[in-house]
């Protein structure tokens, strides 16, 4: 296994160090600008090679040796082999210079694309009957998290200098930024701890569609307000006003147009054939739909999630998902790379004491926008710090509205280091905090007690190897869908699954050899019978195997 | 499981209150003829392999005298359930070592996805209640069962 380990290690290491070597020995010195287009083109490629392996290394070794979430070890990836990085030491970037937009418009193409593919994902993957289930405190948290993060972040960019007014491009991006929540790292630290259906676990997973839904709005908002801004130099309130109700309008339409035709377009979609040509062509939907977003003075990203919080709830939802997993997972580490490299260390040696401040003043207004509707409905000082705390972590919608920022020209190189510290510090500080504060003591105020679910069943098998509890584990899935389940994968990252029936909400996943469901007490009986069925069809299956075995000819059938 | 779809498919028609069988093959056979008897099941002996072979790889005896011998064949078209109660107890190949003494028997299409194994979760969870186990074992007539169970739900 070391043998075979190292050979990976030497493998993403050669992919990382080869490229540079033949760019710079082919003089191209990462000169994007001139050129003829073979040239630049194989300076792309080489770049996407240099980024795709060091983004995924990164993200390996910080999630393995760290223990911290791999997209902050693709960011940082992206950092040290970028332009402001040892990019042009290894002859992969030219030096940048000031001013000039550091990375080739190609590469950012290809960053755009990502950006994508990832809010496409992030709003197909957005769970609108969850959200509608545990809807009023969920609304609360995520509306609370939202105003008051945006009001704080805003104001902090004037009160530490970042930014000249309330109402300048800098200050509302500052204050957008620091709304929204990356809910796959939270979810990742609740199901280690088996909290995922903790009353609390379940507020911030709701929740956070609230503040996605809500952050894009308001981007699209912060967008047309900053595009006057910059066009025209100032803008009255009622200018603001008009600007973001036709913001919100386009928004608004979009979407429900988008929901009122996703059973049309999912129908469309199916007399495709098979899901693979499914998934590609709704990408390519989601990409119109980016393009007449960005026509219509939003962001682009703006419109590739409304069209998969469209399709999100089609029954195809599920399948174009699985099927652009692997687009996802390529595309992801390219796009925190890229993020990574737009980073210019120097130009932040002003700014860091006060973007520590922003950031701690970001955090702590997260967790009392969203932690304080939590103390008032439902949880207790204790609870509302784990709802508030699990709403920490930012991530990719941060770093694309920051990326929309940069490229905009609505805020400057230094304010988009900031945005990344931002993302960096809270979503290190989130997992600490979530690992200590989440325990077995109640979270729920005295009133709240009883309103549900409180006690979690934990039922697990302990299998001989990964692979066996691989197997039981898809027959589990299985079986909860034959019973009319629906069964979603929590994150294309990590194999947590939810199913939930009516009013039941259960989690499965696989630790190690071991086979987790976790769910309230009062599902336990049908978890542990799911449980048996799913074991006795896999004992079947293998018993199968062997009796077709019995003479020993197996091997001997294989055709070839 | 909604308390509407519960009461339809366990009615008094299904109840066996004294159980003739002593072995555990004895059981699964008269709780087939009480569905067979309703008229649910078109192939008795497609059902009848469907729930041996179940059994075979793993039994489906369970604790607090409980077993839930079940299967999915197209041999039937919805879901359909027997329930037989045996107070002497038999070997069924129990979790505990324990005879059992209440037996539910469920079969669902194969081909239909619906609640099968959830039904089977909710009888047996109201079973665990040492109260209406008392009071379903003590039942002289189906219609006590029904609401025993039904009554709650």
């Amino acid at each position: 296994m070391g043998g075979a380990s190292r050979f990976g290690w030497l493998v993403a290491g050669a992919g990382i160090l080869l490229p540079s070597v033949v760019l710079a020995a082919g003089g191209a010195g990462g000169g994007m600008d001139g050129g003829d287009i073979t040239h630049r083109m194989t300076a792309l490629v080489l770049q996407l090679a240099v980024i795709l392996c060091a983004a995924k290394l990164g993200g390996v070794l910080f999630e393995r040796f760290l223990r911290l979430p791999d997209v902050l070890g693709e960011l940082v990836a992206g950092m040290v082999v970028g332009p402001y990085g040892l990019g042009p030491l290894l002859g992969l970037f030219a030096p940048p210079e000031p001013g000039v937009f550091p990375i080739s418009p190609e590469l950012y193409g290809i960053a755009t694309l990502a950006s994508i593919v990832l809010l496409y994902m992030a709003g197909l993957e957005t769970d609108l009957s969850m959200f509608l289930r545990y809807s009023v405190v969920g609304s609360c948290v995520g509306v609370g998290g939202v105003v008051v993060s945006f009001l704080v972040g805003d104001a902090a960019a004037v009160w530490f200098g970042l930014a000249d007014g309330y109402g300048s491009p800098a200050a509302l991006f500052l204050g957008t930024i620091s709304t929204a929540t990356s809910v796959g790292i939270s979810a990742r630290v609740l199901s280690r701890k088996n909290k995922i259906d903790s009353p609390e676990g379940v507020t911030v997973l709701s929740g956070a569609v609230v503040d996605d839904v809500l952050g894009i709005v308001v981007l699209a908002v912060v967008v047309g307000v900053s595009r006057v801004k910059l066009g025209g130099g100032s803008i009255a309130w009622g200018g603001i006003a008009l600007v973001a109700s036709k913001a919100l309008g386009f928004w608004l339409f979009c979407s429900v147009v988008g929901m009122l035709s996703a059973r049309r377009i999912s129908k469309g979609l199916e007399r495709l054939g098979s899901p693979q040509t499914m998934a590609a062509v709704s990408l390519g939907l989601a990409l119109l739909l980016a393009g007449l977003a960005e026509k219509a003075s939003l962001a682009m990203i703006i419109g590739a999630y409304i069209m998969g919080l469209s399709l999100s709830r089609v029954d195809a939802a599920h399948a174009l998902r699985q099927h652009l997993v692997p687009v996802y997972n390529t595309f992801v580490g390219i796009f925190f790379a890229v993020m990574g490299m737009m980073v210019d260390l120097r130009a932040m040696k002003g700014v860091i004491v006060v973007g520590v401040l922003y950031s701690l003043a970001a955090m702590v207004a997260k967790v009392a926008g969203c932690g304080g509707p939590a103390l008032l409905l439902r949880f207790n000082l204790r609870g509302a710090l784990r709802v508030g705390v699990g709403m920490l972590p930012r991530g990719e919608v941060t770093l694309l509205v920051a990326g929309v920022g940069l490229s905009g020209g609505f805020i400057p190189a230094e304010i988009f280091g900031v945005a990344v510290m931002m993302t960096l510090l809270s979503t290190l500080v989130a997992p600490l905090i979530m690992m200590r504060i989440y325990d077995d003591r109640n979270g729920l105020s005295r009133e709240g007690g009883d309103a549900g679910g409180g006690k979690t069943g934990l039922v697990s098998l302990e299998l001989p190897n990964p692979d066996v509890a691989d197997f039981l584990l898809g027959q589990v899935l299985r079986m909860f869908e034959a019973e009319e389940c629906y069964v979603h994968q929590v994150t294309p990252r990590a194999p947590i699954h939810q199913v939930r029936k009516d009013e039941m909400t259960l989690t499965v996943q696989r630790q190690g050899n071991c086979v987790q469901l976790s769910c309230s007490a009062e599902d336990k009986e049908f978890a542990r019978l799911i449980f048996l069925e799913a074991l006795a069809s896999v004992i079947k299956t293998f018993e199968g195997l062997r009796e077709m075995d019995g003479e020993g000819t197996l091997r001997q059938r294989i055709v070839y | 499981m909604p308390p509407s779809e519960f009461s339809r498919v366990l009615t008094p028609g299904v109840v066996r209150t004294h159980m003739s069988a002593t072995t555990k093959d004895e059981a699964i056979h008269e709780l087939l003829d009480i569905l067979e008897g309703a008229g649910f099941v078109s192939d008795r002996a497609a059902a009848e392999r469907v729930v041996f072979e179940r059994e075979r790889v793993m039994s489906t005896g369970m604790e607090c005298g409980i077993a839930i011998p079940h299967g999915k064949t197209d041999t039937v078209d919805r879901l359909v359930v027997a329930f037989g109660i045996k107070r002497d107890g038999l070997d069924f190949d129990c979790a505990d070592g324990q005879p059992a003494r209440i037996f539910i028997m469920t079969l669902s299409p194969a081909s239909r996805s619906g609640p099968h194994i959830r039904f089977l979760a909710e009888v047996s969870r109201l079973l665990h209640d040492a109260r209406v186990r008392e009071q379903v074992l003590n039942a002289t007539l189906s219609e006590d069962v029904v609401s025993a169970l039904t009554g709650r739900s």
